[in-house]
């Protein structure tokens, strides 16, 4: 069986009302297997509440989702035997050591020799470089101390789906670099679905995006087609040096007279001048925008390209869209 | 498509037992049971807590029926103004028996106070600080959470409050009187005292489902208890269904004495009220958002 595109988690028209807030609204995701899913979204859009719905610690007012073809709400245990979870606060027994919650954790996965349980454990704080620390009580733990320990006890039973809810917001740069590196390895085993607001993260690792805001799941696409925009319109980065004004505004005239040309801004920097193009035929732009500006052959083009998006952009244009309605 | 792999066959089942290691037992209401159970027990007999339990109760018990048994008597020999007081202590019961009486008051008030300050905040703080949602996003059962709860704060109170002061209060009377109080009624009236203070453990783990802080948990259980004490007089049909005599229903059955109906009925009413307790907490509790 192929399961390069099998679906771990489905979820359709998903939603969770509290009293009069409907803080979901009718979500439809599908993680694929082996995936780095990012579930991006501002404070509140609700990526919490969806996945402690997948987790079954809290019901849904409506929809259906499965993982691992299991219903979230009938056979939770099972789900729950296979898949690892980060929360985002991590919250541990206070006076137990890392040592002694790794221990706790594997225990509900497996029995065995507890020289087995305790190699496991060894392993996972290997994995985390918490080696020094895993004797000491949790209370004394700083907060990426803590997300190392949750990423630890999430990872413990090698989980076929790891799910963690903004594990580098509480991490110190080289703290965020070697949480992504470990994602990016667990990546060949493990399908992760993660939630998260620090979006260069998620350009650098994920493969998936899904963005909600106010409960509404406004994208969701392989990253490289949500970077793309939407395969119609675009935008041109062109600079332009010239000595002639004349030749500038002749090819200025020749592109904005085209019907596939929104909007020409412009701006002069000495003797070069940068132009953004908007195009609603991105086919057409491709085909003729150029030719156009060079049938005047006194023009010198400096630059020209296809405006690349990164995600913040994408994430802010698409949010901003959906408050305005 | 949607992956139905079996859980048999999954990575990590399969790197697990290559290192030698097995699922956990467990399914439906028992997953994770056992692991947590560990846990909870571990918190009574593991930490310092142990030592501390079996210290408190063997001075607030067999403290004080050491006072009665033996100082009271010595200083009444030395003070005879004192003797009247000594004799009163059992209500001029024979000192074998009035020792078991004041073993079954004492667990029966203290015990209650103390199960109740034990267990107020086992569900609030877990709710509180995440660690339940923490643990319950593992392969264990709500139902499970919640059984080994309150088993485990059994087990702490029948090793701590009824069985070591016991066994304690059985040498006490023996070196007092130098009579053997005879054992299995003994242990029968025990097992009244540990129903009474198991009807407040479940009275309490259910209220910690239901509410969100410690004051209603609190105010409810010691509203039973020593507001029940001072409504029988008023209203005493309420003496059929709470808990309200229980060391003097102990001491019957240790003295084997036939039970009038209201003690069967209290009884029974205090086994069932406990039952419902139990399930009231467990239904709710599998539905509570975490």
């Amino acid at each position: 069986m192929d399961t390069s595109n099998s679906l771990v988690i489905e979820t359709h028209n998903l939603s969770k009302v509290y009293k009069e807030a409907h803080a979901l609204q009718g979500i439809d995701l599908s993680v694929k297997q082996h995936s780095i899913f990012g579930f991006l979204g501002p404070n509140g859009a609700g990526k919490t509440t969806t996945i402690k719905i997948l987790l079954g610690l809290i019901q849904p007012s409506g929809g259906q989702a499965t993982i691992f073809g299991h219903d979230v709400q009938r056979d939770s245990v099972a789900i729950r035997k296979r898949t690892g979870y980060l929360a985002q606060e991590p919250r541990y027994y206070e006076h137990l050591t890392a040592r002694q919650i790794l221990g706790y954790t594997a225990r509900f996965f497996y029995r065995g020799p507890k020289d087995l349980i305790e190699a496991r454990v060894q392993e996972m704080l290997e994995l985390v470089g918490l080696e020094d620390k895993a004797d000491r009580p949790v209370r004394g733990f700083s907060g990426g101390e803590r997300q190392r320990l949750g990423i630890a006890q999430a990872q413990v039973n090698y989980p076929d789906l790891l799910i963690l809810d903004e594990p580098a917001a509480s991490l110190d740069p080289m703290g965020r670099h070697d949480v992504l590196e470990v994602m990016e390895k667990l990546r060949k085993h493990t399908t992760i679905f993660y939630s998260t607001h620090i979006l260069d993260d998620v350009q650098r690792v994920s493969d998936t995006v899904a963005i909600l805001n106010r409960g509404k799941l406004i994208a969701k696409a392989p990253i490289s087609e949500l970077l793309a925009g939407d395969g119609c319109s675009a935008i041109y980065d062109i600079t332009l040096k010239s000595e002639a004004e004349a030749a500038l505004v002749g090819a200025r005239d020749r592109v904005t007279g085209q019907p596939w040309v929104q909007n020409l801004n412009l701006e002069a920097e000495g003797s070069l001048t940068s132009w953004q193009v908007s195009v609603s035929d991105d086919g057409a732009a491709e085909d003729l925008l150029l030719r156009l500006i060079l049938e005047d052959r006194s023009l010198k083009v400096k630059h020209f390209g296809r405006k690349t998006y990164n995600l913040e952009e994408v994430f802010l244009e698409l949010v901003e869209k959906e408050n305005s309605k | 498509m949607t992956i139905q792999t079996q859980p048999q066959t999954t990575r990590d089942l399969r790197l697990a037992a290559r290192q030698g290691l097995l699922p956990a037992r467990g399914s439906g209401w028992l997953a994770g049971f056992g692991n947590m159970l560990a846990k909870e027990l571990g918190e009574w007999f593991c930490t310092r807590r142990w030592l501390w339990q079996f210290l408190i109760w063997l001075i607030i018990i067999n403290g004080f029926l050491a006072l009665t048994l033996f100082v009271l008597p010595a200083l009444a020999s030395i003070y005879p103004e004192l003797k009247p007081t000594a004799d009163g202590v059992f209500a001029g019961l024979p000192p074998e028996v009035g020792g078991v009486m004041m073993y079954f008051s004492i667990i029966v008030m203290t015990g209650t106070i103390g199960v109740i300050i034990l267990a107020q905040d086992e569900i609030i703080q877990e709710k509180q600080s995440g660690t339940a949602a923490w643990i319950l996003s593992k392969p264990a059962a709500r139902q499970g959470f919640i059984l080994t709860k309150l088993l485990s704060n059994t087990i702490g109170a029948l090793v701590f409050i009824v069985a070591l002061p016991w066994l304690v209060t059985l040498v006490e009377i023996f070196l007092a009187t130098g009579q053997l109080v005879p054992l299995v009624p003994f242990l029968v009236g025990a097992g009244v005292v540990l129903l009474a203070l198991f009807f407040y453990l479940s009275l309490v783990i259910m209220l910690g489902v239901l509410f969100e802080s410690r004051g209603p948990v609190l105010g409810v259980a010691f509203g039973v208890m020593f507001g029940g004490l001072l409504i029988r007089n008023f209203f005493p049909p309420i003496n059929y269904v709470l808990p309200l005599s229980m060391e003097g229903i102990a001491l019957m059955v240790e003295q084997g004495m036939a039970l009038p109906v209201i003690f069967v009925s209290q009884l029974i009413s205090t086994a069932a009220l406990s039952i419902v307790f139990i399930l009231v907490a467990l239904w709710r509790f599998q539905r509570i958002e975490l």
